[in-house]
């Protein structure tokens, strides 16, 4: 009861200072630009690692608003307008793929090796060119962006909806888009990350490498939401509705991730480590070279060890949101430990011996990384102000938003029967 | 002898669980230690109108998990690669990775281990006797009423202070429990 409650009022955050910052960030392009023009290939994959890396907050996002529906989970209310915001950026997402496409129409280099092989001299492409050829590849990519386009704007379009309206009837169409959309997400979302990640490597198998980008994709967005939370609940957008409690739960929800990564990506490997077939094993064994070495056990103790022995205890889950600045160091850490997991996936192919400098991985491919994140990061902030700013910043008549907000709302006939009494 | 008979507590019924739960704050704000709430059904927000902390199970089911991860990697190295070493597909014979499942098996369970008996020793569980269980009245607690229970024994505990405390909260029936 009175934990909810926080007497000494804090300070109202002022992010003004700030606003500038997206564009700040875009200035980057000119690296990229220059990257595009005289290394063309390193362009190519650290452009994609950061599109993977912004993907996956699209995706996650829109995973949540889908799971908010399916469970009619009644503590995502609050946060689920800025979720709704983040899974619409997906249509610019297809602006920001916009130049690996023209780099393959018109490139000389291919970033995705099947591209220039010849089906008919590799058995490995042979057997898969229904799926891997060019024209396949265009369809499939455009189709996945409208698909994502319609499905988050409906479920955005509904919820608007209902503010004004404040009808049962979104509610009740939102869980059908939604029922729908998770089926449609799951199969999008595999396609997705096998035509733009994993066919570096066509030779390659695994059955779960959808629901691994998926889990880590989920687990980042988490980290996200909790540092989106808590810097919109101390600016005042929502201080009305989120409680310690919703800290708790995004931090639970955070914690499952944590673990459920690990134990598709452990699965992943232990399946391929056990059954030692070489079509599957070469994929970990040129992982194992150099400093490809040293990121993968990152990622096992940093993706894994560090949070979930971190978070084990509930106080922690609640308490970091106390501090912007360990929710910042939360956010951040989730944020260089799912760069490093997709670094891991797309940069061994172009440098398989994971030396540093050189031939190897150098100081201008990681310039590159960085302001490739940093372009994206500033451009897709940029939408995602501007959408966040002209709505309201939490779904206001949603049917659980009393209940959210820890507020008993009474019934007309209680209301009634008070009255009654009252005259008696 | 009937005199040997001593008061266990102070039995304070309620009738709805809003009144149970200032009762509790009432309690708790006076400073009693030795006292307990009992309700039907799960009252959302007692744990902190009577003041409790989160529970330390927990601490028993990191312990117990621990002891599973360790136990288990050495059960496999003992019996793998030292008591009765086995090659199986040309694999090393012991790495981290084929006796995970296993491993993780055991963490599983010895931490379930650890939260159940944990439990059961924070609760002081199995109990064979406890007075409130012979009382009629409470056999409420079960079905519509809400009951605040304050030991005899807390050392805050005054025969007069702390039926007027009980009574100021608006309990609708107050008796005392005998041992």
């Amino acid at each position: 009861m009175s934990s909810d409650t926080n007497n000494a009022p804090e300070p109202k955050l002022d992010l003004a200072n700030w606003a500038n910052l997206p564009n700040k960030l875009m200035l980057s392009g000119i690296i990229l630009l220059i990257g595009l023009i005289f290394t063309p290939e390193k362009f190519g994959y650290t452009y994609l690692t950061g599109f993977m890396f912004f993907l996956s907050l699209t995706l996650g996002s829109m995973f949540l608003v889908i799971l908010h529906h399916l469970f009619d989970a009644y503590w995502m209310v609050p946060i689920r307008r800025f979720l709704e915001h983040i899974a619409c950026l997906t249509p610019w997402l297809g602006v920001l793929f916009l130049p690996i496409l023209i780099f393959m129409a018109f490139g000389h280099v291919d970033i995705y090796p099947w591209m220039s092989a010849d089906p008919e001299t590799d058995h490995a492409l042979h057997v898969k060119k229904v799926m891997f050829n060019k024209g396949v590849f265009y369809v499939v990519s455009i189709l996945l962006f409208a698909v994502w386009w319609w499905l988050s704007n409906s479920l955005r379009s509904h919820s608007l909806a209902q503010d004004e309206s404040g009808s049962a009837a979104c509610t009740h169409v939102l869980r059908r888009r939604a029922a729908a959309g998770i089926f449609i997400f799951a199969v999008t979302l595999t396609l997705g990350v096998i035509y733009w990640m994993k066919s570096l490597e066509y030779q390659w198998f695994s059955t779960m490498y959808g629901v691994y980008y998926f889990a880590g994709s989920v687990w980042t967005t988490l980290a996200t939401t909790y540092l989106l939370a808590a810097i919109l609940k101390r600016t005042g957008h929502l201080a009305p509705v989120i409680r310690e409690t919703t800290f708790k739960d995004i931090g639970t929800l955070f914690f499952a991730f944590t673990v459920f990564y690990a134990y598709i990506h452990f699965s992943q490997y232990f399946l391929i480590w056990n059954a030692a077939i070489p079509e599957e094993t070469f994929w970990y064994v040129k992982r194992e070279n150099g400093i490809w070495w040293s990121v993968g056990m990152l990622i096992i103790f940093g993706h894994f060890f560090l949070p979930f022995l971190s978070l084990l205890r509930i106080d922690i889950k609640k308490n970091i949101s106390l501090s912007l600045y360990y929710s910042l160091i939360l956010a951040g850490w989730a944020w260089l430990m799912h760069y490093a997991d997709m670094t891991y996936n797309i940069m061994p192919v172009p440098y398989p011996k994971g030396t540093l400098g050189g031939e190897g991985y150098g100081l201008w491919d990681f310039v590159l990384s960085i302001s490739a994140l940093a372009f994206m990061g500033g451009f897709l902030a940029k939408v995602f102000l501007r959408n966040f700013i002209s709505h309201p910043p939490y779904p206001q008549k949603d049917p659980r938003i009393a209940e959210a907000m820890g507020v008993y709302v009474e019934l007309e006939s209680e209301v009634e029967d008070k009255a009654n009494a009252s005259k008696a | 002898m009937i005199n040997d008979i001593q008061a266990y507590g102070l039995l304070a019924e309620f009738h709805t669980p809003a009144d149970a739960m200032h009762a509790a704050e009432k309690v708790r704000d006076a400073g009693f230690t030795r006292w307990d709430v009992h309700t039907p059904f799960p009252v959302h927000g007692m744990d902190e109108a009577m003041g409790l902390k989160d529970s330390k199970v927990g601490w028993f089911s990191f312990l117990g998990g621990s002891t599973g991860f360790t136990l288990g990697y050495l059960m496999i190295w003992f019996m793998n690669s030292y008591n009765y070493p086995i090659v199986v597909g040309g694999k090393p014979l012991m790495s981290p990775m084929f006796p995970f499942p296993v491993v993780y098996e055991m963490t599983i369970l010895l931490s379930a281990f650890g939260a159940i008996f944990g439990m059961l020793f924070m609760n002081r569980l199995p109990k064979l006797y406890h007075p409130l269980l012979k009382n009629c009245r409470f056999k409420g607690a079960t079905h519509d009423k809400f009951y605040v229970i304050i030991e005899t024994a807390d050392p805050r505990y005054s025969d007069a202070g702390t039926r007027e405390l009980l009574e100021s909260a608006g309990c609708k029936h107050m008796e005392t429990v005998e041992d």
